[in-house]
């Protein structure tokens, strides 16, 4: 009796073992904190697959919903009760595809930016290079940069908590994005940072066209192989094509905008590399809403579309830094594509045909209060 | 508390059914860790990329190289892609295409300078290796990249589509210290009416083959090699490339494209 009861448990122990050394050996997923919602972007047709959203700030609607209000707040530069509230969309309008639509913006204290604005349209592609020099790695570094920043909010992470801390409903809101009413600026950053991965633009007629939706006009079309071809304007090497609809390489090249002497070798990508081949260079930045983000280049120096492509035409300027791909660049002067009037105005139509209005106008994106 | 006893028949009863379990769960068990194979005979192929220009490591950005039509010039990039990538064995050819059947290679990118290629290889000695520079008119699809960087390699609709095979991006000087940027670019090239419109297209890939290449794999091992880019071979052999008369561009103009491809032949060559 005794000896069978043995084996009995034996037995047991056995199985239990075999049982537990059997389970799912993955680790265990971390429980998602009470109350969020995970946010599932939808990749607009033919976008790239590839997006950046950093591993320890994933998306909810719970942490858009709080970015989203951060963004719109001028509390934001922890100065509003000394007559200084600034905010994102101080220098982000909507109706500009979030850029200010002036050129340069001025900080609470008056500095002026040493660059033009940059759009917030399609940031969720962006590989890591913020900013005109791509000096900035990341959306959320760029948040915490412009609190401190002389020419943005220059002010200090102290001042923007507590203020946002005074605001009652935000500790919630916090609670309800990152599981805890504890308010600091990484936190802000990050909730932000989610915002902003939502301003999508993927509506323009281009979009439309690759859609099926929208046929171009012959004035498009023509432009479309303007942008397309060497002999015409070859725009697309640095700015994409309808293949790529970001309409930008998101890379940075020196675009035959000013003779050496005239180089900002401080701020353009050149100091942030210190290879050669990147002085006087710059982002080329997304065209995409480009009828609506002027003045344009990284000092704002056009400030009409008809300006740019008068220079690209035949304003180009030689130095030794030109990037290869401006090959229209004719030693020792410039030049340029050399379009006709007609050409143009055809280039012209199909930029125009980058305009998102459905972007611009998304209440999804407006301000909430 | 009742003292309950119980008797033999019962612990016989409750050992079947726990074995009866445990046989279940175990049978059930998913099996995370591979069987050691105890007769694999296979290896795979690891491929570095690197690039030279007379033999010698490149410095880019600085007009130091001197091309066989006499255009002294500088290089800024290489961007390419290769595919088909095929071995031999006693005549039999097998394309390794298990996991992709391309590989893009930027030199402003390390990680794309190196390769693992996925596919088993049988052990054994191998005859030689080819890859098609570019994509054969049939793999050369629009739209099949969407990420970066792959998609920065889009070759326009209107010029037939699909994705530059290759760019080498650099200058030439075209007179002291004066620099004009060159786009040497491959990619479908275009037949065009009277009027200069593309009514067809040209497929200007080319297969890439490698003199007493033979190589050999061994089993459960890696066979590194690398393939190198001599940059210098492009501007000649047969036909020497004057920049001067190709100018900065020729995505459009195919006779400077079917130099390229004529001269592509030996500008590769593989290191063992």
């Amino acid at each position: 009796m005794l000896k069978l009861k043995s084996y009995f448990f034996i037995f047991l122990a056995m199985s239990l073992l075999a049982t537990y050394a059997c389970g799912e050996k993955d680790p265990p997923i971390e429980p998602t904190p009470e109350g969020q919602t995970p946010y599932i972007v939808e990749i607009p047709t033919g976008f790239p697959q590839k997006v950046y959203i950093p591993d320890d700030n994933p998306m909810t609607v719970e942490g858009i919903a709080l970015g989203r209000h951060l963004y719109y707040d001028g509390r934001m530069s922890g100065k509003a009760k000394e007559g200084m509230p600034m905010s994102c969309s101080s220098c982000h309008l909507q109706q500009f595809s979030f850029e200010n639509g002036i050129g340069k913006g001025t900080g609470t204290i008056g500095i002026q930016t040493h660059h033009v604005m940059l759009p917030h349209v399609n940031l969720l592609w962006n590989p890591g290079t913020y900013l005109w020099n791509g000096s900035v790695p990341s959306i959320e570094a760029d948040v915490l940069g412009t609190i401190t920043a002389p020419d943005e909010f220059a002010s200090t992470y102290e001042k923007v908590e507590k203020a946002i801390r005074a605001v009652p409903m935000y500790p919630p809101m916090f609670k309800a994005a990152f599981g805890s009413e504890e308010i600091n600026v990484n936190l802000i950053a990050k909730a932000i940072a989610q915002f902003m991965r939502t301003q999508i633009s993927s509506n323009s007629k281009l979009d439309r066209k690759l859609r099926g939706e929208y046929q171009f006009t012959q004035a498009e079309d023509r432009g479309l192989v303007l942008f397309t071809t060497e002999e015409g304007a070859d725009c697309f090497h640095c700015h994409g094509a309808p293949g790529n609809p970001l309409m930008t390489t998101h890379l940075f090249y020196n675009n035959a905008k000013d003779i050496e002497a005239n180089f900002d070798l401080a701020n353009d990508r050149y100091s942030v590399t210190g290879d050669v081949r990147d002085k006087g260079a710059y982002k080329a930045t997304t065209l995409r809403n480009i009828e609506l983000t002027g003045p344009y280049m990284h000092d704002g120096r056009f400030t009409t579309l008809d300006q740019v492509i008068d220079f690209y035409s035949e304003g180009l300027i030689y130095s030794n830094y030109v990037h290869p791909l401006m090959h229209k660049v004719f030693p020792p002067y410039g030049y340029g594509a050399g379009l006709n009037p007609q050409q143009k105005a055809d280039l012209k139509a199909f930029l125009l045909t980058l305009t998102d209005t459905t972007f611009i106008n998304n209440p999804d994106l407006a301000s909430p209060f | 508390m009742k003292n309950i006893r119980f008797n033999n028949k019962y612990y016989i009863h409750l050992s079947i059914i726990l074995g009866m379990f445990l046989l279940i769960t175990t049978s059930c068990c998913k099996d995370d860790t591979p069987d050691p194979d105890p007769v694999s005979t296979t290896g795979k192929i690891h491929l570095d990329f690197d690039f030279k220009i007379d033999g010698n490591d490149i410095e880019y950005g600085l007009p130091k190289y001197t091309n066989a039509a006499g255009n002294v010039y500088s290089l800024y990039e290489v961007q390419f892609f290769i595919s088909k990538l095929t071995i031999y064995q006693n005549g039999n050819a097998k394309e390794l295409k298990a996991w992709s059947k391309e590989h893009y290679v930027d030199t402003n990118i390390p990680t794309t300078m190196s390769w693992d290629v996925v596919d088993d290889i049988q052990e054994g000695a191998y005859d030689s290796l080819s890859f098609v520079l570019g994509f054969i008119d049939a793999d050369n699809q629009s739209f099949m990249f969407v990420n970066k960087p792959e998609v920065d390699m889009i070759w326009p609709e209107y010029l037939g589509g699909g994705f530059h095979y290759l760019k080498i991006n650099g200058k030439w000087e075209i007179a002291t210290d004066t620099l004009r940027g060159f786009a040497f670019h491959l990619g479908r090239g275009q037949v065009r009416d009277a009027s200069g419109v593309p009514i067809s297209f040209i497929d200007n890939s080319f297969k890439v083959t490698f003199a007493n290449s033979e190589f050999s794999i061994s089993k459960n091992k890696y066979t590194s090699m690398t393939i190198r880019m001599n940059v210098d071979q492009w501007f000649k052999n047969p036909t020497d490339y004057d920049h001067n008369t190709w100018g900065g561009d020729i995505m459009e103009n195919q006779p400077a494209m079917q130099i390229a491809k004529d001269n592509g032949w030996n500008v590769f060559e593989l290191i063992k």
